[in-house]
């Protein structure tokens, strides 16, 4: 179990959850950037899409990264159980159990999307906007247990995350009028407007 | 008695919210109306058309609100 005492493992876990932190803001950014019909011109929307669709799943893979790490590390003594489950850490309870609340948002997001072709449009959207709580979730936990979460840098990671996917929000929920303008220059007419 | 099999996508007007990505995906069978929904070909492509059959899996796949339908129509010829 020697590996298991390497501060190598305790490393990984504080950046893979700042990397995780970043991940999620931009999955959330193009999400909005989905929503508010961006693109067309230049990246086809279906682009943008499929850019949410796959970075989201690298971010959950970092999530991953940071669950394990976090629970082989010896330095902190953290079960599995704590993944899944809120309030079940001896370490920092409230902290720890705001990222296993994130955790579980995202689960929930993530299993409606792998099940989007049978479940209710109306309920999928529901749980998908989770994914808003999600990330404030995570955000609290960044800052209430994150090691790095002291320094200059890892204050300066948080805030323009935070930033950011305010500014996105606040956008999408301010250019809502504009959402039904909806025709893409990829489409003949507008392209042969154009000429 | 022969068979002809030929496609054509079908929109859901209640579940389809103009997110043009069918128009981009497949140009050649959806061109999109000025307030960005989709208006499909409506004649439907021979089974031989393999490239406008991949468009139109493209599109069906590609809409986040699943609003297309790939329909395979089986029509008897005597």
């Amino acid at each position: 179990m020697i590996a298991l005492t390497s501060p190598y493992i305790w490393y990984t876990s504080r950046i893979s959850g700042v990397i995780s932190l970043v991940m999620l803001t931009l999955v959330i950014v193009l999400g909005i950037l989905i929503s508010t019909r961006v693109g067309g011109r230049r990246v086809g929307r279906f682009e943008i899409t499929e850019m949410h669709r796959s970075i989201s799943l690298i971010a959950m893979i970092f999530v991953a990264i940071h669950v394990v790490t976090t629970v082989i590390d010896t330095y902190v003594n953290i079960h599995w159980i704590t993944a899944v489950v809120p309030m079940t850490s001896s370490y920092k309870r409230v902290p720890v159990a705001i990222g296993t609340v994130a955790i579980d948002l995202m689960l929930a997001v993530w299993l409606s999307s792998q099940l989007k072709e049978r479940i209710d449009p109306r309920a999928w959207r529901a749980i998908h906007f989770s994914s808003y709580a999600s990330f404030v979730a995570a955000a609290i936990h960044s800052y209430l247990v994150g090691t790095d979460e002291r320094s200059l840098w890892g204050l300066i990671v948080l805030g323009s995350c935070v930033a950011v996917v305010l500014l996105a929000t606040v956008w999408r929920i301010m250019g809502r009028p504009e959402r039904a303008v909806g025709r893409t220059a990829l489409s003949p007419l507008e392209q042969s407007r154009g000429r | 008695m022969r068979r002809t099999v030929t496609f054509r996508i079908v929109v859901d007007p209640i579940r389809c919210d103009g997110f043009g990505h069918c128009a981009e995906l497949a140009p050649e069978l959806v061109s999109l109306d000025e307030w960005g929904y989709p208006i499909l070909q409506a004649e439907a492509f021979p089974q031989s058309d393999h490239e406008l059959h991949r468009s139109a899996q493209l599109a069906v796949r590609g809409c986040p609100r699943q609003a297309l339908t790939l329909q395979k129509i089986i029509a008897a010829q005597s």
